[in-house]
């Protein structure tokens, strides 16, 4: 098992590279001097362009750079936002808990109403709630969050006052102001996680239940909720872990707009910003985070599936030993 | 210490139901600009309201939702736009401040003099005043903060700052501006950045994390900093002033001030009460307020100013380097329906000149010279051009006109960009529209890389231009000598505006310096460097409880200059309990 995680690992190494040399050129060719942004349109002296770029390293060549800035990295050396001062290490590690707890509420609340559901309408298969199911996760699927996101707010905020429009409460300060200055944001991101997982829950659990050890278990006499619960779902949620790996990305740009709707201080919200404002060194920073982050849940999974099925743990072991 | 007034909320349970069907209003708002006609009222609240301190109940936490954050809070560094110095006020006292008459009083200074041709601006500021570290407020001070901060290479007011060659320091609390050449506005910059003193001791100590830690004079002190979330002034046990009644100031206990970059998210936190006052430079929200205050939910300080929106042609691009050109397309503009495009009709009138009706600089004889919506006219001056075979952008003979215009990707920026593209289509006019962000936008219009140097890349740019300052503030740097000064974005100048700007650079009288302005004014008629739509609109909007938001004071009782630009000072703000 350990020379199967050290394989993957290794294999992350040119991804996060790649993205990062991407990243790095993309936003080098991008219109718009980071000097100006700095100065603004009131304050744009040639002389004071012509030193800002000089301290902020504007005027080396792209590939001295980017080398500079990639082993400054391997270091653990992010750098600092042009425009802030701030160090790019102090911005994420600032910000990638509002992040991480919205997508991890939205991926739960997914996860504890598709899982149920997708159970129920593939057990229900062809009834009349299949079919409300079904138009409804449609429904959620076109409707964007920015959209979703108003909704929630006007409703349970402006009209109702259970829940803040807008802000964050540290979870280490208040946690239940937390969780509740999350719900919103939540809900928007995860309503269309709902629809996507519990469609692919539905079909993958219509072709389990006609497998043979499931006819078994009903033969046996087991009740339909132990069928469905432990013999049933184990099998049929391969290819949800893998969506689940998937929406993590999803969910990332969704934070985006999300944060930026809600007023939360999160990784989204600070990406968008510094690409707005050619942040390059916080731009840079935040992409090789993220890409990080995407590459190690989806390993993550790739890991899990073996803990999940006996046959690819066994089948790699074999293989190694 | 008092509990912190939490915020009233208005639940209104009834129209949910009328919410939820009203998808397509969910819709309007995501676009960012709404269009409807309805009439708020008679218009423009007036901001330069009394001062409301009758019955202040001193104490309590006031939350206020702004439309950015900052990148740095240290003059020099950071850039403070509206958002950025209403924080800043709350902190750093400045040297000088606009009163409502139009005045600019000294509020840390004592007094501010000049000698007779205004080439030295002396300083003396109050007694006994100390920032919040407990250092004192000196010349020494001022001195240090010029020379190590505002004036380095990488200071984005080392340019404003460039018309100073010393600061002398004449004694503990006097100190001396000598200026390159005599300038009478020059007390303007002391109320902004420049005119914010900080403790030279605290930057250092804190060294590059400087603009995160600022330490001011001002009546609130930083407590918390936390980016894109909030920042939680409290109140300076220390501070100088006390209001007229003797009371100690600041009335309240904090400050919480929220960057809400979504203005409908804004505009619904107040609704919702999560914060008590909302900022808005966006004419669609200006009328919500305004609306919500007819209904009583709200209250809202709306100013016009002197900022304006509209069009800035580049002067040495074919074919808007031909005056016959701007002029046309000038006339084929309706400046209403444009205004209305950007949700601003009863809001604010057009625009024709630098200076609002309410700036004593504004000229009736200028707003009747504007040219006007007059198609023929503009067919005939645009013909002209056509037809004329030495034209400047070397077309054919009776080939359409081109022009490119572009405009930052706001929602209601490229709905009114698509206003000019008709205006001008209907002349017969090829308009291209380029949606440029920000950063380009302004690259573009100053073309550090042009050719020739800082003659911009670009023909015709949506802008915002004036400001609230001394018109020789706005106008110096926006028609100097293009060849030198890259903040000249249309490149526009003539003899008669450099003579102009230079009798606004050195007479003492108002008459004498107004004459000047409205003869640069009345040249603009003629010239069109640039056109307008309507003035900028900016409001505070609030919950009823909070007091006194616009009747903020200089010493001596004098009244400010409100709420202009959605920006006051906070230390007589109070909140009914």
């Amino acid at each position: 098992m350990l020379t199967l995680i050290g394989r993957k690992a290794i294999g992350l190494v040119p991804v996060i590279l790649a993205a990062s040399f991407l990243t790095f050129m993309l936003m080098s060719l991008l219109p718009g001097d980071p000097a100006l942004v700095i100065l603004g349109s009131e304050n744009a002296d040639p002389d004071t362009i012509a030193a800002i770029r000089e301290e902020m390293g504007l005027n080396d060549p792209l590939p001295v750079r980017y080398f500079e800035w990639i082993t400054s990295a391997a270091t653990g050396d992010l750098g600092r936002s042009f425009r802030t001062n701030q160090t790019v290490t102090d911005a994420i590690t600032e910000r990638m808990p509002v992040t991480f707890q919205i997508m991890v509420m939205a991926l739960s609340f997914a996860l504890l109403v598709s899982i149920p559901l997708g159970v129920l309408v593939a057990y229900k298969s062809g009834s009349m709630l299949d079919r409300i199911v079904t138009a409804l996760t449609f429904g959620l699927l076109s409707i964007p969050n920015f959209v979703l996101a108003l909704f929630l707010m006007i409703i349970f905020a402006v009209e109702l006052g259970w829940l803040p429009a807008t802000g964050w409460t540290r979870f280490g300060t208040d946690p239940v102001g937390s969780i509740k200055s999350g719900i919103l944001p939540a809900l928007s991101l995860s309503i269309g996680n709902v629809a996507v997982l519990t469609r692919l829950l539905r079909t993958d659990m219509i072709s389990t239940l006609q497998e043979d050890h499931v006819v078994m278990a009903k033969s046996k006499g087991l009740p339909t909720s132990r069928i469905l619960f432990r013999h049933a779902l184990r099998p049929s949620s391969f290819s949800l872990m893998t969506v689940i790996g998937l929406q993590v990305a999803a969910l990332l740009s969704g934070a985006l707009i999300v944060e930026q709707i809600f007023a939360l201080p999160g990784i989204g919200r600070l990406l968008i910003d510094s690409i707005t404002n050619r942040d390059l060194v916080m731009v840079q920073g935040l992409v090789l985070f993220i890409a990080v982050v995407y590459v190690f849940v989806n390993f993550a999974i790739d890991i899990l599936y073996s803990f999940l099925d006996p046959r690819i743990r066994h089948g790699n072991t074999t293989a190694t030993a | 210490m008092r509990e912190p007034t939490a915020p009233a909320r208005h639940p209104r349970a009834w129209r949910i139901l009328a919410t939820l069907l009203a998808a397509s209003l969910v819709a309007a708002a995501c676009g960012g600009d709404d269009t409807d006609s309805a009439d708020p009222g008679e218009g423009i609240t007036d901001t330069t309201l009394t001062s409301d301190t009758d019955e202040v109940v001193p104490g309590g936490t006031l939350e206020v939702g702004l439309e950015a954050e900052a990148t740095s809070w240290l003059p020099g560094e950071g850039v403070f736009a509206s958002a950025q110095t209403n924080v800043a006020r709350a902190i750093y006292d400045s040297i000088a401040a606009h009163g409502a008459d139009g005045e600019i009083y000294p509020l840390l200074a004592e007094t501010i003099e000049a000698n007779d041709d205004a080439t030295e601006w002396t300083i003396t500021l109050r007694e006994g005043i100390e920032f919040h570290d407990g250092t004192p407020l000196d010349a020494a001070a001022i001195k240090e903060n010029f020379e190590t901060y505002l004036t380095r290479d990488t200071s984005n007011l080392s340019a404003s700052l460039a018309q100073v060659t010393e600061l002398r320091v004449d004694g503990p609390l006097t100190y001396t501006y000598v200026l390159a050449t005599g300038n009478v506005a020059f007390p303007d910059v002391l109320t902004g950045a420049i005119g914010w003193p900080f403790s030279n001791q605290a930057c250092a100590e804190a060294a590059e994390e400087c603009g995160s830690n600022p330490v001011g004079a001002g009546p609130f002190e930083m407590e918390s900093w936390q980016r894109d979330a909030q920042t939680v002034l409290v109140r300076n046990e220390n501070y100088w002033r006390t209001d007229e009644a003797g009371n100690q100031l600041p009335y309240l206990d904090s400050l919480i001030f929220r960057p809400i970059t979504d203005e409908d998210s804004r505009f619904n936190s107040v609704l919702a009460g999560d914060i008590h006052v909302g900022q808005t430079l966006r004419q669609s929200i200006v009328r919500r307020a305004m609306e919500e205050a007819d209904a009583g939910t709200m209250q809202s300080l709306t100013a016009i100013g002197n900022s304006g929106g509209g069009a800035i042609f580049n002067t040495m691009r074919a074919p808007v380097d031909d005056v016959r050109v701007r002029l046309g397309l000038a006339h084929a503009l309706v400046q209403e329906d444009l205004i209305e495009i950007l949700g601003g009709t009863g809001i604010t009138p057009p625009q024709t000149q630098y200076f609002s009706p309410d700036s004593p600089w504004f000229s009736a004889a200028v707003e009747e010279a504007w040219p006007k919506y007059d198609p023929e006219l503009a067919q005939q001056l645009l013909d002209e051009y056509t037809n004329d075979p030495d034209r400047s952008d070397g077309k054919d003979v009776g080939a359409p006109i081109s022009i490119e215009f572009n405009c930052p990707p706001d929602p209601s920026l490229l709905e009114v960009s698509q206003g000019y593209q008709a205006m001008w289509d209907a002349m017969g006019v090829e308009v291209r529209l380029n949606s440029v962000e920000q950063p380009v936008h302004i690259n573009n219009a100053i073309g550090a890389d042009s050719n020739p140097p800082l003659s911009g890349n670009y023909m015709a740019n949506c802008w915002r231009m004036g400001a609230n300052e001394d018109p020789y503030t706005t106008l110096r740097p926006a028609f100097s000598d293009p060849a030198v000064e890259a903040l000249n974005f249309t490149n526009y100048t003539s003899p008669s505006v450099q003579e102009n700007l230079e009798t606004m650079r050195t007479a003492q009288s108002f008459e004498d310096r107004y004459d000047a302005v409205e003869a640069i004014m009345m040249e603009f008629t003629e010239q069109v460097p640039n056109t307008w739509t309507g003035g900028t609109a900016t409001a505070l909007y609030a919950l009823p409880e909070v007091r006194n938001l616009g009747g903020w004071t200089v010493p001596g009782g004098h009244q400010g200059d409100g709420a202009m630009e959605a920006q006051v000072y906070w230390a007589e703000v109070w909140l009914e309990q």
